[in-house]
């Protein structure tokens, strides 16, 4: 009996049913649009990052060495976490379990809002180890790259927010919850473009 | 295994590669290995995200190959800068 309930709402393969269609769009193709143009702007940005440590080797091998790995790995951790949140409220909501979905949702703020906390944390203490936007190439590509990333998380934020708000007005149900499926699908591009970010900026050297 | 199983055990999994790479960040010299194995969990951690968190496994095939590449694209990047800083620097030279 539970084992064809679990089917019958996941699929049994893994996926929700009636979401294995290979033209469904997750949300609507407008969102998609967005997507792809800021999995573009990000990439331009990581090609800069490639062609600013080619011509700077040294620049961009002592770089990473001065940032703070724990506050950048905490901010990884942070967003993966969010993303898995926003991922448990997609599944709350199909099964109709609006106030659930809530709570999953308020997670990723709540995860999202700490990594603002985390990252105002970081930049104080870059300033106070003397590190600006100035200092050199590699921070500035740091700094360039990593609070254009802050601003998407912030916004992105207030959209898992109102997501969330109209969930709990009963706007969104198991049946129709496009708008919530395309904020899910936006916060998990943010939560992309930082797995990338982490590496190149605080690990390799 | 489902959905929701599946989310939950690829979140683990994020974690402990996140971790992995931290400790990486903090205690190994870049070389070539170490380079191979930052770029391998990017394009895992990125992968499993585009077809898990987002949903796209089994949704439109544009959208998921566009999303899919990004992790095969970057990843490659990451390992061609490492091999040949030294062209790259030259192809990208304005004089």
């Amino acid at each position: 009996m539970e084992a064809s309930l679990r089917e019958s709402v996941d699929g049994g393969v893994g996926v929700p049913r009636g979401l294995s269609l290979p033209r469904r769009i997750p949300g609507n193709l407008a969102i998609w649009v967005g997507i792809l143009s800021e999995m573009s702007e990000f990439a331009l940005m990581f090609i800069v990052y490639f062609i600013a440590k080619v011509h700077n080797p040294e620049l961009f091998a002592n770089g990473p060495g001065r940032l703070n790995t724990l506050a950048g790995t905490v901010n990884t951790l942070l967003l993966l976490t969010s993303s898995y949140f926003v991922a448990k409220a997609m599944v709350a909501i199909r099964r109709d379990q609006g106030r659930l979905c809530v709570r999953w949702l308020l997670g990723a703020v709540a995860a999202g809002s700490l990594y603002l906390v985390v990252k105002m944390f970081e930049y104080r203490w870059n300033a106070a180890q003397g590190i600006h936007a100035d200092t050199n190439l590699f921070f500035t590509v740091y700094y360039y790259t990593t609070f254009n990333h802050l601003l998407h998380v912030a916004w992105g934020s207030i959209a898992v927010l109102w997501v969330a708000a109209r969930v709990h007005l009963g706007i969104y149900t198991a049946q129709q919850h496009e708008g919530l499926e395309a904020v899910a699908s936006y916060w998990h591009m943010i939560d992309l473009a930082w797995i990338v970010i982490f590496p190149l900026l605080y690990v390799l050297r | 295994m489902t959905h929701d199983r599946i989310l939950d055990r690829l979140w683990l999994t994020l974690m402990l590669l996140t971790l992995g790479s931290a400790w990486l960040a903090e205690s190994a010299e870049t070389g070539l290995l170490v380079t191979l194995a930052i770029a391998l969990v990017v394009s895992f951690k990125g992968l499993m995200i585009v077809d898990h968190f987002m949903e796209l496994r089994h949704a439109n095939v544009v959208l998921r190959r566009l999303m899919r590449i990004y992790f095969y694209v970057i990843p490659s990047l990451i390992v061609l800068v490492y091999l040949f800083p030294r062209q790259i620097a030259n192809l990208t030279s304005l004089s």
